[in-house]
């Protein structure tokens, strides 16, 4: 088996979320809208998730509008925001969010919206007064990570609590990365909507959720139905929802202990790693960062070349983000804060999991450094074009 | 378990079943297809519209190779080698066009990519050969030199791209198409089920889909790189004017834009002063070239003084009976044994010796040609 260090990309499936699915594939059917009783259990597992999701981030189980996931979630969120708050032309985010949050503002932008990106510091910490400087009374949302995919840098959104429902902007917090690993708390962090991925908590991709605060008001974005309060139209995906309701579950339960677990892991194959490769640079703060993920600049090397050779090794691990067809691309957060396209070619990100064991750290620590001398020796940066 | 084998896919039939081939001798097959092309950018204020394939970034053809790695078992990657496909081939196309040459790209791409850069890749992953499609052979002899042979299958013979490979290229790569026909390819690849079996032939440039050469390398360059200029005939007398040097190639006939009596054909090209000769066909006639950046697949034949060889000036051309001669500065003249058709600068010119490749070089011009009387 090989070792799977790509967490951040998506989690395998809890054991929680898998006995949670394999009860409902042979029992369950009915659709939660149904009358019949059939229909009527299927609703009632469907809200017994939401209410184990929306307790995740301390909100109430009405507050949460099961969706297919982050990206799905992000989406609605923008235009949904945007298309309630019709009279506002102004959205701000940063540069270093999700493609889910970057494309859509693109969109945005092409339609005529003005959007302001704020660009990070070279740890890829937002600057929250950068934030409410560009904040004025045309500004209809503000979309912001809590923990970034790529680097794992936690943002300090308080100073913006206060703020967002005085001034009638909704305040958007992408909290994919986040929940299961650092607490995550809506009612702390006064934000009207808040995304959530099933996936990286260990359910299976293709569901996720939206919190919404009960008086923030955005519109739907797909039309059907009365589905999940009229915000999401279609019938739900109950099996999704049942396995993110446990997989959730379990990850909060043992998400200290779990967080302790990791982090030391990460810092221990940090230590090791630096050991072995000199040079080697840690992207992002030292401390306020996710316990679980190194985005590592490895000297002399392309990411692209490290990412494969460790593939054929049995570890597994990612860079930036991939294109259609499969290729990598230099992450757009490393050059965001500020690093060269060369260096952003020669990082990779680790991000570990709940599933990952101390010998699997023991056997990584000694698979990179070897990998790493074999690439610096065989296609030495110098000898290769990079842009 | 065998050798690790890089193999390089692009989405062909042929690519496929030479690691197909590999894979079924038991090789530790690894696939790579390479983004190579310089991407056209979409202009920022297009809409996007929903297209599920098709574009560049998700290419058929890689999706291709990736399911033909899928159903033969083995590790596929696309990586990424469009800033060395730039400096590397790109580059050199557009400036030999601006000098007034017509040059291989694919030829370049074998040198730079294929057989060097893709080999670096092939180490750091570990992988003890590269491998491709192409028609063509290694042979090692008795006495452990590398020998690189026509394809068996004569038309489909690709050995004219090759010529630049020494010993230690030739050491580490594998054809396994070499001793197959084009049909004989088909056939495999139907028998093992690849979805890549009656793909059609490319025949175009890969980074200049549509063909037109011109308008690319006018996209590339900036307009003060350009030449225009004069057409003028072999007594120097003005014919028409031209946009710039690098639309023509010796040899050619359309795009002349001169309504003449009597066919003219492009002679010479001035990259200096812009000029293009043009004359008849009998003038294009040439004796011999000479060519540089030779290189030879075993240099030990160089020490001879005299070669007796075949001499391809063109990819689709027949060899021509010549006699060679190679200095210590890499430069080759060359003497053909009957009149010799149009030499065109910039073309590869590749020496054989009935089935071996000795090594070629890069046309420089022709030998003075004899007019014919």
């Amino acid at each position: 088996m090989p070792i799977y260090l790509d967490h951040n990309a998506g989690a395998p499936l809890r054991a929680e979320a898998a006995a949670a699915i394999s009860q409902l594939l042979t029992k369950a059917r009915g659709n939660p809208s149904s009358v019949h009783r059939s229909g009527q259990r299927s609703r009632r597992m469907l809200e017994a998730a939401r209410a184990q999701v929306a307790a995740a981030v301390g909100a109430e189980a009405r507050q949460m509008v099961f969706t297919s996931g982050g990206t799905e979630s992000n989406n609605l969120a923008i235009f949904g925001a945007i298309t309630a708050t019709s009279r506002r032309r102004k959205i701000i985010s940063s540069e270093i969010e999700h493609s889910s949050i970057l494309a859509p503002l693109a969109e945005l932008e092409r339609r005529g919206f003005e959007v302001v990106r704020v660009a990070p510091d070279s740890d890829g910490r937002i600057d929250p007064t950068r934030v409410l400087a560009a904040l004025d009374s045309d500004t209809a949302l503000i979309t912001l990570g809590l923990a970034n995919s790529e680097v794992g840098t936690i943002q300090d959104l308080a100073p913006l609590a206060s703020v967002c429902g005085a001034t009638g902007v909704l305040f958007h917090i992408d909290a994919v990365q986040a929940v299961g690993r650092i607490p995550v708390d809506v009612a702390a962090l006064v934000c009207d909507l808040m995304t959530l991925s099933g996936h990286k908590l260990g359910a299976p991709a293709g569901v996720g959720a939206l919190y919404v605060r009960d008086a923030a008001r955005i519109a739907p974005i797909a039309f059907g139905g009365p589905h999940e309060g009229g915000m999401r139209a279609g019938t739900p995906n109950l099996l999704g929802a049942v396995a993110f309701g446990a997989a959730t579950e379990a990850a909060m339960n043992s998400m200290r202990d779990e967080s302790d677990r990791i982090g030391s892991l990460a810092r221990s194959l940090l230590r090791r790693l630096r050991e072995s490769i000199p040079g080697l640079r840690l992207n992002g703060p030292l401390s306020g960062r996710l316990p679980n993920t190194l985005n590592l600049t490895f000297p002399g090397v392309l990411g692209e070349s490290m990412l494969i050779a460790l593939d054929l090794e049995g570890v597994e691990v990612s860079m930036g983000s991939a294109c259609a067809a499969g290729a990598v691309e230099p992450s757009h957060v490393l050059r965001a804060m500020g690093r060269s396209i060369a260096d952003a070619r020669s990082s990779l990100r680790i991000s570990l999991g709940w599933n990952n064991t101390a010998d699997e750290i023991d056997a990584v620590a000694e698979t990179i450094p070897a990998v790493w001398r074999r690439v610096a020796d065989a296609e030495p940066l110098s000898e290769v074009s990079v842009r | 378990m065998k050798p690790r084998v890089l193999v390089a896919m692009s989405g062909g039939v042929d690519s496929s079943v030479a690691a197909a081939l590999l894979r079924e001798d038991g090789y530790d097959v690894v696939g790579v297809a390479m983004r190579l092309a310089p991407e056209p950018s979409a202009p920022a204020s297009t809409a996007p519209v929903a297209r599920r394939r098709g574009t560049c970034c998700s290419h058929d053809d890689f999706e291709d190779a990736r399911r033909v790695a899928e159903r033969m078992d083995f590790p596929f990657y696309v990586i990424d080698l469009r800033a060395d496909f730039a400096a590397r081939v790109v580059d050199n196309f557009v400036a030999e066009y601006l000098g007034g040459r017509t040059p291989n790209p694919c030829v370049m791409c074998n040198r730079e990519i294929k057989f060097d850069r893709l080999w670096s890749r092939a180490r750091a992953l570990n992988a003890d050969y590269v491998a491709t499609g192409h028609y063509a052979r290694i042979e090692q002899g008795a006495d452990a030199r590398f020998h690189l042979l026509r394809a068996a299958d004569d038309s489909k013979d690709q050995s004219y791209f090759l010529f630049t490979l020494g010993q230690d290229e030739l050491s580490r790569t594998i054809f396994p198409l070499g001793a197959m026909t084009k049909t004989e390819v088909r056939a495999r690849a139907r028998a093992l089920g690849l979805a890549t079996a009656d793909k059609p032939e490319s025949q175009e440039i890969c980074f200049v889909p549509d063909g037109d050469y011109a308008s690319f390398v006018e996209r590339r360059s900036d307009p003060s790189q350009l030449r225009p200029g004069s057409i003028i005939d072999s007594e120097g007398k003005r014919l028409a004017d031209h946009a710039g040097v690098h639309r023509f190639t010796v040899g050619q006939r359309r795009g002349m834009g001169i309504a003449s009596g009597e066919r003219l054909y492009v002679r010479e090209i001035r990259a200096k002063s812009g000029e293009i000769v043009a004359g008849p066909r009998e003038e294009l006639d040439s004796s011999g070239l000479i060519a540089n950046r030779v290189s030879l697949v075993d240099d030990s034949i160089a020490s001879g003084g005299e070669l007796s060889v075949e001499v391809k000036i063109r990819y689709r051309h027949r060899a021509l009976p010549a006699t060679m001669r190679v200095d210590s500065a890499r430069r080759a003249e060359i003497h053909f044994a009957a009149l010799g058709p149009a030499v065109t600068p910039g073309q590869a010119c590749v020496f054989y010796r009935g089935e071996e490749v000795l090594g070629g070089g890069f046309i420089e011009r022709a030998i003075t040609a004899q007019l014919a009387t």
